[in-house]
Order: structure tokens, then C-alpha cells, then sequence
């Protein structure tokens, strides 16, 4: 087993107002290992780039705040550091791909500082500035941009190209830990798959872990090792890719959105989407979140909250589950007994 | 095969910019059989949407023409338009965007209504909203909400209402799903499905998204450039793709199962070029990996390379 690098226990993250309280994120746990891949997968709303950012310490001051559990990285609570102790980690050690790469780089700085900037902030080798000058060209020259480039501005690139320099600048500093927060979903699906290959050739280079938050279920099957599935703030399943993409058991939610996607090579007349909407993530339901969308609905998935059903690896938030894999880990924790 | 209820030949729209002639649709033609979908793929700035919004004048074409029923579009006088318009309908990208956020949801489903004077009473609007409000599934209570008010899906759904509201044949929709995730846009397809099915509506389905434009469509035209590279039925071309940008986009999708993983694919290197002054020959002779001379010397024309398969590219015929 690898060593255990990021481990998020318990999560919750609210957004406050005066006028309301937003849950965003109820009680998430994961862990990923060193040079693996979490896929993080759900629709708007459902709380992935709010995890993302609080992993970072990116979370709005005034509106956001972390009501309970934790986040390490390497042994180090990273919701307990200070400011300071914070930027030592944040760019260096863990660093962030934003979704849109037309927003989310500087209009008025040319690619070359963008990139140059991390490492000047993150200096802790003393190199001189011939030196960072050398490993930005390295660095565009890794992402696939000739370096002679770098003296350009952002509006002077394409779509994909910006989203290179994006990532350049976020594994300059050779982060053991990187969170793709919808990398492709700006770009076309030609540029996508460039990007996607380039990700995954640079991670097997580097040995870094990547959590890929996406909504499309292709990319994760292309890039993840293992998946969580979100859904109003919680994960509601949880497991290795194979757990996911082909095992027998699943949550409601998994099934309607494996239902929601047109099949390439079916050809069927219509497509079994969830019907209704997320609920409203300032009252969410008593019950299970799903329930008034579920067709397995049940008088206890509105009463209670499911409580995770683990069987192996793989993580079911659902009461119809528990009735289904009990039996399953009854016998897995018997064998463990006799074992 | 019911009869032919559009007719595009030879469409050109060129925008004058500083750098010279935009070619954003060049020479694209194509015809669509009433009942029909006719799905349009391509990526972004390969003039998908042009085409579109030029098929319903909504953009003044540089050259060619437009037979919608048999009647001649293009050159046509304002009042032939105002007649013909109210058959032929648009469904907007954005549903955010599209819709003006001061305006009920009643008098957004009512303006196309009093813009082409269909109705002769008040009553008679609010009967026709509510039935079609019915027929797209926005619940009534929602008949005096405003648009912030509502989710991407129910936007859309307003969106789908505005444009089917005047009883039209023909409707040009405009990626209308790419806004809205996975779930929400499953709900709109299905919507626009079981629409086609009840009123024989002909759609023209714009979109980037392949595994969509499959679902929907009959027949596929694959842009690039400005240029339909290949036309033909949905399952042939998915099933066949013989131009070598189609097969590169294909080959593109990233495919929601564990048993395609890790399959070695060829990706396409470089980007789209500029459609400014394109030089003669194949558009997509930059990124082919079989081009050869042949292909730059000058434009290849469609060629149907077996029944009803059309494809532009020398390798073939």
C-alpha cells in the first residue's frame, strides 16, 4: 500500500448569511495515496469545488466556514494553520487547475511571470532569477508551448493553450498534490483529450496524486483510480473505479446518472434521467438527500439519514443497501474473525 | 421518406473583420426531410451556429439558398418572411442568457404570441401559455415567477415553450442542452424527443456533444471550419467514419466504461487554424496525418463515397 498523503475526515463547510445557511458540504471523507487519482464526480451544486477550496484554505472568509471534522496532508492538520504556515503549503506542496482557463489568469502579466511568480513566492532553494527564467522555459516547453512564447499575453492564446499555461503554473513548484477542478469542461473534446493525456503522462513522471472534480463520468473512467460520488454536500458512494463502473451494487443516484448519459454505441429511444431537481442545499430534507428523487423511496429514507454501508472498498450512503450488503460485510467481518 | 421540407444549397456567410474575410459557413449544403433530425457537429468557431442562425435568416447570408417548403428564403421580402417565420423556430444555447429577466414566465411563453398577432384576446393568450406550459411540464404555480426564480432545466423547458408556442414545423436548436448537467439535460432531450414524435417537428440539433447529436439525430453533418467535412446517416457515421476529422473526434470521447480504459488513442495534435482568408485546399490539412500534396492544392469537394454517405477528403473515391 502507498503511503497516505491527503486524508479528509468528516468535512462539513457552511456558507453563511444573515439571511440563511447554506450546507454546502456534510460530513465528506476520503484519502488518496500518494500518485493516485480521486475523482470527485457530481452536479452543480452538489459541494466538489467547495471541498476543493477548502482543502486549499480558499474558502471566503466572511461567508464560509468549516463547522466540523478534519483535513490532513502528511500528518499536518491544514485546517488548524496558521496564515502563514498556510502559503508555505498552498502552491508549494498542494496546488489547483481552475475550471476556466480565460478567467482565471491575469490579463495585464505576461505567461512567463504567471508561471515565474510561484517560484519566486516558493523560493526555499534560493535560485537566482536566471534560474527560475530556465525552469519556466522548461516548464512551457513540458505543457507543450515553445518557450519563445513566454513574453506573451494571455488574450494572445487559445482556449487550450491558456489552460496549459494554467497547468504549467501549477506544477512548477512540483506540488506532491494537485486538484483539477474541472480541467477540460471549458474546452473541446480534441483539446480535451490533449489534456487529459498530457495530465496523466505528467502525473506518472512526477508520482503526483491528482483529484480530478469533473461532472463527466468518461473522464473519470480515463484518469481515476478511485471515485466519490457527491450529491447535495455528501458523498453518496464511494470506491475503486471498478467498485463504480462495474460492481453490482449501487446508489440510486450512481444508477440515474449512468441513465442520464446518450450511449455511442446503444441506440435507444429514451434516455431514464433522475426525475426532479436537487433539493434546495438551505433546507436540506430530514431523511436521505435522494429520497424525493429515489424510486426506492421508503418511509425510512425520509426519517432517517443513511449511514454509510461499507463492503471491501467500496462505500454505499443508502438504506437499501444496508438491508443488501449487511448480510455481505456480516460475512466479511466473520471470516476476518475466524481468520 | 416523407417529402423534403428544407433546402440548403450552397450557403455562404463571410464576416468582414480587419484581418480580411471571415469564411465562418462556406459553401455548405444539405437537405432535411420533414420528421427528421439533422444533428450538427463540430467544435467551437466551426460556424455550427452561424449555419444555423443563417438557415432562419437571422444572419444575412453572402451567398446561396434557402427553400423552406419550396419557398425561397434568401432575397425574400419582409412580408413573405413574417409569413413563413412563425413555421420555422429557434431554441437558444443559453438559457440564462437568453431570456429577459424582467418578464414573467407568462409574458415570456406569450411574446411570439403578440409579436405575430395570433391570438385575437387576451384569453386566448393566456389559454394557449397554459396549455403549452403543460405541454413542456413547467407546473402552473410558475405561470408569475421570473427567470432568476427558476433552475437551468425549468429555463430551458420556458426556452422549448417560446419556441413551440407558435405551432411551428421546422425548429434550429441551439446546443440547447450544453448549459445544464447530466440529469437536467436527460430530462430536455427525452421533452424534445416525445415533442418530435406527437407533432412531427423537423429539428436541426446544433450541438458539440456526440453522444447527444447520436441520440437525436438522423442524419449527422460534421463541421469544420466553415466546411461540412461528412455527411451521413447517425449510425453509419458512427459505425464508419471515414474522414479522418471525424474519426479523430471519435476517437476524442472519453467513454463512461471500464472496459475501453487505457486503450492506446491516436490523438489529434494542434488546434483549429484561423477561418481568416483560409488558404485553398482541405481545411483540416494541417492536422491530417495523411495529408499530402494533393490536399492543399485545392478545395475537396463532398463526393458520396456509398448510398447516402457523403465525405470530403481525397483518400477516398
Amino acid at each position: 500500500m502507498n503511503n497516505e498523503l491527503l486524508q479528509v475526515k468528516n468535512l462539513s463547510v457552511q456558507y453563511k448569511t444573515d439571511l440563511e445557511t447554506v450546507y454546502a458540504v456534510n460530513d465528506v471523507s476520503f484519502s488518496i495515496c500518494e500518485g493516485e487519482t480521486l475523482g470527485l464526480v457530481g452536479e452543480t451544486g452538489a459541494g466538489k469545488t467547495t471541498t476543493a477550496l477548502g482543502i486549499m484554505g480558499l474558502l471566503p472568509k466572511r461567508t464560509a466556514h468549516i463547522t466540523g471534522g478534519s483535513i490532513s496532508y502528511k500528518g499536518r492538520e491544514l485546517t488548524e494553520l496558521s496564515k502563514k504556515e498556510l502559503l508555505g503549503v498552498r502552491g508549494k506542496q498542494i496546488s489547483m487547475i481552475f475550471q476556466d482557463p480565460m478567467t482565471a489568469l491575469n490579463p495585464v502579466l505576461t505567461v512567463g511571470d504567471q508561471i515565474g511568480e510561484t517560484l519566486r513566492l516558493h523560493n526555499t532553494e534560493n535560485l537566482s532569477g536566471e534560474a527560475i527564467e530556465k525552469k519556466v522555459d522548461e516548464m512551457l516547453e513540458m505543457v507543450g508551448i515553445p518557450p519563445e512564447r513566454k513574453k506573451e499575453y494571455p488574450y494572445q492564446f487559445s482556449g487550450g493553450m491558456r489552460q496549459r499555461v494554467v497547468i504549467a503554473i501549477a506544477l512548477i513548484c512540483d506540488p506532491s498534490l494537485l486538484i483539477a477542478d474541472e480541467p477540460t469542461t471549458a474546452l473541446d473534446v480534441t483539446i480535451q483529450a490533449q489534456i487529459l493525456s498530457m495530465i496523466c503522462d505528467l502525473q506518472r513522471k512526477y508520482g503526483t496524486a491528482v483529484i480530478m472534480i469533473t461532472h463527466d463520468m468518461g473522464v473519470v473512467a480515463e484518469t481515476c483510480d478511485k471515485v466519490a460520488i457527491m450529491y447535495a454536500g455528501q458523498i453518496v458512494e464511494y470506491g475503486e473505479l471498478k467498485d463504480i463502473f462495474t460492481g453490482d451494487d449501487h446508489h440510486p443516484y450512481t444508477i440515474g446518472l449512468f441513465g442520464s448519459i446518450p450511449s455511442l454505441t446503444k441506440k435507444y429511444r429514451r434516455l431514464t434521467p433522475i426525475e426532479g431537481l436537487m433539493p434546495d442545499p438551505t433546507t436540506l430534507p430530514a431523511g436521505c438527500c435522494f429520497a424525493e428523487r429515489c424510486s426506492h423511496c421508503q418511509e425510512i429514507c425520509r426519517r432517517e439519514k443513511p449511514q454509510p454501508v461499507v463492503s471491501g472498498s467500496h462505500m454505499i450512503r443508502c438504506h437499501a443497501a444496508d438491508a443488501h450488503l449487511a448480510a455481505a460485510s456480516d460475512f466479511f467481518e466473520k471470516d476476518l474473525s475466524r481468520g | 421518406m416523407s417529402d423534403v421540407i428544407l433546402k440548403v444549397s450552397h450557403l455562404k456567410k463571410y464576416f468582414r473583420t480587419g484581418a480580411g474575410l471571415l469564411h465562418a459557413v462556406d459553401d455548405v449544403s444539405f437537405s432535411v426531410p420533414g420528421g427528421s433530425t439533422i444533428g450538427v457537429v463540430g467544435e467551437s468557431g466551426c460556424g455550427k451556429s452561424t449555419l444555423g442562425r443563417t438557415v432562419l435568416r437571422l444572419n444575412e447570408p453572402t451567398d446561396g439558398s434557402v427553400l423552406f417548403e419550396g419557398q425561397e428564403l434568401i432575397g425574400a421580402s419582409k412580408k413573405t418572411l413574417a409569413k413563413i417565420r412563425p413555421q420555422m423556430q429557434m431554441i437558444f444555447q443559453d438559457p440564462y442568457a437568453s431570456l429577459n429577466g424582467r418578464m414573467t414566465v407568462q409574458q415570456l411563453i406569450a411574446e411570439p404570441l403578440i409579436v405575430n398577432r395570433v391570438c385575437r384576446n387576451r384569453r386566448e393568450i393566456d389559454q394557449k401559455v397554459s396549455e403549452i406550459m403543460e405541454v413542456v411540464g413547467l407546473s402552473e404555480r410558475l405561470t408569475y415567477a421570473y427567470p432568476h426564480e427558476l433552475d437551468g432545466g425549468r429555463r430551458q423547458r420556458i426556452g422549448v415553450a417560446r419556441a413551440l408556442v407558435l405551432d411551428p414545423k421546422f425548429i434550429v436548436c441551439d446546443e440547447p442542452v450544453s448549459a445544464l448537467d447530466v440529469s437536467i439535460q436527460a430530462q430536455i432531450l427525452n421533452l424534445l424527443m416525445d415533442l418530435q414524435e406527437e407533432r412531427n417537428l423537423t429539428y436541426m440539433f446544433i450541438t458539440h456533444d456526440l453522444s447527444v447529436v447520436r441520440h437525436i439525430s438522423s442524419r449527422i453533418m460534421v463541421m469544420y471550419l466553415g466546411k461540412c467535412v461528412e455527411e451521413a446517416d447517425a449510425d453509419r457515421l458512427f459505425e464508419n467514419p471515414a474522414h479522418p476529422y471525424t474519426q479523430a473526434l471519435l476517437a476524442a470521447i472519453p467513454i463512461p466504461s471500464v472496459s475501453s480504459q487505457h486503450v492506446h488513442r491516436t490523438l489529434l495534435q494542434g488546434e483549429v487554424t484561423s477561418p481568416v482568408n483560409p488558404a485553398p485546399g482541405c481545411r483540416f490539412a494541417q492536422r491530417c496525418k495523411y495529408a499530402c500534396e494533393a490536399c492543399r492544392k485545392e478545395d475537396i469537394p463532398l463526393k458520396e463515397i456509398e448510398p447516402g454517405h457523403f465525405c470530403a477528403c481525397v483518400r477516398e473515391g
